[in-house]
Parts: structure tokens; sequence; C-alpha cells
């Protein structure tokens, strides 16, 4: 029975990761653009990015995700393929756009952080603007955002299971399904050591990076 | 030969006038030190020079090449200034080193990007065998694998001018560089900005180290307020202020 369910829920893991890291490959560079539309001086694109970080972190990420995957079939708009691929799409899309609002936030402050010393004397080298960023900016900021974003990233594995709420096989909801088919509780319980270990290893691994980035001050 | 010409820079900051009518001019191989009290409008000026600040008014030339007029929008463009500025050197204060490079690598990324984007044909090696030499005549053999947080102020400083020093500015500009250094440090940086002027380096110092600019600058100016009070060789200015305000400021180090 342990093993029965053991490989059940490691295919609700799968999904789980899978929406983990497709939500990351988004989001971190989407946020990033968001960071910069929210710094622009071109003020009609800055207020635009700043309604949606508020309309965003306003909002549950419950709520955003129903809208969504449901918002686009009322209208007529059938943009999501049917069945799974297409629950799983819309959850991606609705993750990655939420955590890139988070990340946004982040990433800001991180850029803001950095002293204007910094850019001045990268100006005065005669740099360009990009190689500015690139070569001098990114690597003090990536150093100052890595302990908020590594809250961020573990909560984002978490939130993983809100999906279930437009019916995406993950972790969570695989576990819940034992207690309607069997009646068995503990497996439900049992997927919060599968959470663990995952967030286990993402807290082994910033802590790496952490370390890695203790080169400069 | 005229190395640089400024001509009545006007500096506003929203309703204050920071410059007024600020002209000078240096010769190759001299070296301007500008005294005067903090607010004074000395950072501005060179920022101004350095192309990080734009002035309301007033021309800058540099070897007979106009390079800014307040009045022409034409010599502003942004993608002349990168290489417009590159006349220029400037040595921050407070050094302003990138904190992720060695000390070697701060000296060499510029002219490496640069190599990149403008196909100057320069190799990797020839960039990186001159920065080594940049440092080596700054005193920093030994550190040039160190991180600026491994570095105390005075080398982080030297390490500044060699990185300043890496682009061949025609004029290397220095604002109050030793002012940020413990007391026994600043003596480590003068001495290598004196001899960048025994290699005759057009320079423009700011600093308040008054011994220093007697003995080092062609050319004193007396800043107060915005506008240039007085100017002239150091025998004049220190030893015979003809303005009451030279004098009242000169006092105050006299002790
Ligand atoms: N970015 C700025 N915005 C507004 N005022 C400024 C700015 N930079 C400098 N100032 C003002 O300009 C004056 C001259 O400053 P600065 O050039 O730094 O003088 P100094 O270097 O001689 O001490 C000061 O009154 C200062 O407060
Ligand atoms: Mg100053």
């Amino acid at each position: 029975m342990l093993w029965n369910v053991t490989t059940t829920l490691l295919g609700g893991l799968a999904t789980t990761v899978e929406i983990f890291f497709l939500t990351l490959l988004f989001a971190l560079p989407l946020g990033l653009i968001i960071a910069f539309g929210t710094m622009t001086k071109f003020t009609p694109i800055r207020w635009l990015c700043n309604a949606l970080v508020w309309v965003v972190r306003g909002t549950p990420l419950m709520l955003q995700l129903i809208g969504f995957f449901y918002i686009p079939g009322i209208l007529g708009l059938h943009i999501w393929p049917g069945g799974d691929p297409g629950r799983m799409m819309a959850t991606v899309v609705a993750f990655s756009l939420n955590y890139a609002c988070y990340f946004s936030v982040i990433y800001r402050g991180g850029i803001q952080g950095v002293p204007i010393g910094q850019r001045e004397a990268g100006e005065v080298l005669g740099m360009t603007k990009s190689q500015i960023f690139f070569k001098i900016t990114l690597m003090q900021m990536i150093k100052r955002i890595v302990p908020p974003m590594s809250n961020e990233i573990i909560t984002l594995v978490k939130d993983t299971s809100l999906a279930r709420i437009i019916a995406v096989y993950e972790l969570t909801f695989t576990g819940f399904s034992f207690m309607k088919s069997a009646g068995l509780v503990w497996p439900l319980f049992y997927t919060g050591v599968f959470y663990l270990l995952f967030v286990g290893i993402l807290t082994i691994f910033f802590n790496y990076l952490e370390r890695k980035l203790d080169y400069f001050r | 030969m005229t190395v640089l010409e400024a001509k009545h820079i006007e500096k506003h900051f929203g309703s204050v006038r920071v410059l007024e009518d600020i002209s000078f001019s240096l010769e190759e191989g001299q070296v301007l030190a500008i005294i005067g009290s903090s607010g004074s409008g000395k950072t501005t000026l060179l920022r101004c020079l350095n192309f990080l600040e734009t002035p309301d008014k007033g021309t800058i030339t540099v070897k007979d090449e106009l390079l800014f007029d307040a009045a022409d929008p034409a010599t502003q463009r942004e993608s002349e200034i990168r290489r417009k500025r590159l006349h220029f050197g400037l040595v921050f204060q407070d050094f302003n080193l990138f904190p992720q490079y060695t000390a070697l690598q701060n000296v060499t990324l510029a002219r490496e990007l640069m190599a990149k984007t403008e196909k100057t044909g320069e190799s990797l090696e020839d960039i990186r065998a001159e920065g080594i030499e940049l440092l080596t005549m700054m005193g920093l053999k030994d550190r040039m694998s160190n991180y600026p947080h491994q570095l105390s102020g005075g080398q982080k400083q030297r390490v500044a001018i060699a990185r300043a020093l890496a682009m061949k500015p025609s004029i290397l500009c220095f604002d109050e560089p030793t002012s940020a250094l413990d007391p026994e440090l600043t003596g480590e940086v003068l001495k290598v900005i004196r001899s960048l002027a025994d290699q005759d380096r057009t320079m423009i110092i700011v600093t308040h180290e008054m011994e220093f600019a007697r003995d080092v600058a062609d050319k004193v100016m007396f800043m107060d307020g915005g506008v240039v009070v007085e100017e002239g060789p150091p025998s004049e200015v220190f030893g015979n202020p003809k303005h009451p305000r030279t004098r009242q400021f000169l006092d105050k180090f006299s002790g």
C-alpha cells in the first residue's frame, strides 16, 4: 500500500516540479522586464507596469488561476487546448505573471540598492548602458536579492498546490484523491514529506549560492 | 598646445545656480588645482567636464574639437557622448571600484568591452599586460588579484587611478582623491599623483591638500559660491592672494 501511494504521489510531484520550473523559467526574466517598466522615465509604461503589479499583488493567486483558465472560454476565446495540457498551460501562465510581479519588486529594490556611483564609474569609462547593467549592476543586484528571492521561490513550491482548483493533478491533489477513492487520510499528510524534501534541496542550493557570492562585498 | 578650453560654463539645479560663468583653459602637460570650500561647485564642474551633468550654458573644447555647446543640441547626442567623454578620466572621492572584480579586472574591464564593441583590434592579452603595468606603476603588483574589499582605502584609490589611466584620457580629473582616506594613507595616493605630474600628464585636481596643490600645480583656481574668484600660478594664489575671500579661505589652512 505504501509503495502504491508513493508511486502515485511521485506522479503528482512530477507535475508540481513541472509547474515550479516552468514558472521560474518565465517569471525570472519577465520580472526583470516589469522591474524596468516600473523604473522607466516613460510615464505610460511605468503607469501600466505599476497598475499590473498592483492588480496581481492585490488579488489572490487562486482567483487569478481561475480567471486565466475560465474567462477566455466564457468570452468565447478558446485559447487553451483541451484537457490536461490546457489546464497546465493556464496554470503556468497565471503563476508566471503572478510571480513575475513579486520578483519585479525584489529586482527593483536590488537595482536601486546598487550605489549610483557604480553606474557613473561605468559611464565615465565609456561603457554603454547595457554593458553597465550586465557587467556591473547585475551581479551586485543578484547578490542583494538572493535572500528575498529564496523566500519567494520557496513560497512558490507550496503555492503550486493551488493548481488543484482547476483540476491539475499536482502533489496535493493526488494526496487528496486517496481520501475520496479509498477513504485514506494519511497519503495527504504524506505529501508534506515531499514538499519538505523539495524545500530542503532548495534551501541547500540557496545557501550554496550565498556562499558562492561571498567572494565580494 | 591648448588641450582643454571651457568657456562660460553655467549650471543650475532647479532654481539654484551652482556654477556661474566658469572659463579656463589648460595646456598640454599642465596641472590645474581647484580649491575652495565645500559646496562651492568643484565637484559639479568636474562632473560637467565628464558629461555626468549637462551644463545649461557654455562650451567645452578639447584639442580644437568642440565637444559640447549648450546652445547646440547636435553636440549633445547620446551616441557621441560616450566617445567624447573618453577625453576625460575621473577619479572619484569614494573610489567607486566594482566590488565583484579583482583589482586587475577593474582596470581592464572597460578596455576589454571597448575592444569588443568598437573592434579596436586590441587583444585581451595586450590589455591585460597593460593593466598589470599600470598596477605595477601604482605599486600594486602584489595586489592585482585582490578584490576591492580586501584593499585599504589608499590601495583602492590607486586601483581607481590605474582604472582611469587604462582608458588613456587626455585629461585626468581627480575629485578630492584623498578626502575619504585615513590621514596616514593620503601620502601614498598623493605620491602617485605627483609621479603622474612628473610624467607631464594633463590633470585637474580638486583638493584640500594645500601643500600638495602648491607643489604640483602649474595653475590654481579658487572657487567660491559657483564662481572662480581667483586664478593664477600657485606662487601667486598661495603666496600673494589678491582677493579677500581667497585670503580668508587660505587662512583656515595655515592654522
Ligand atoms: N544633484 C544635485 N541636485 C541639487 N543640488 C546639487 C546637486 N549636486 C550638487 N548640488 C549643490 O550644488 C552646490 C555645489 O555642490 P558641489 O559641486 O558638490 O560642491 P563642492 O564639490 O565644491 O563641495 C552645493 O550647494 C550642492 O548642494
Ligand atoms: Mg565635492
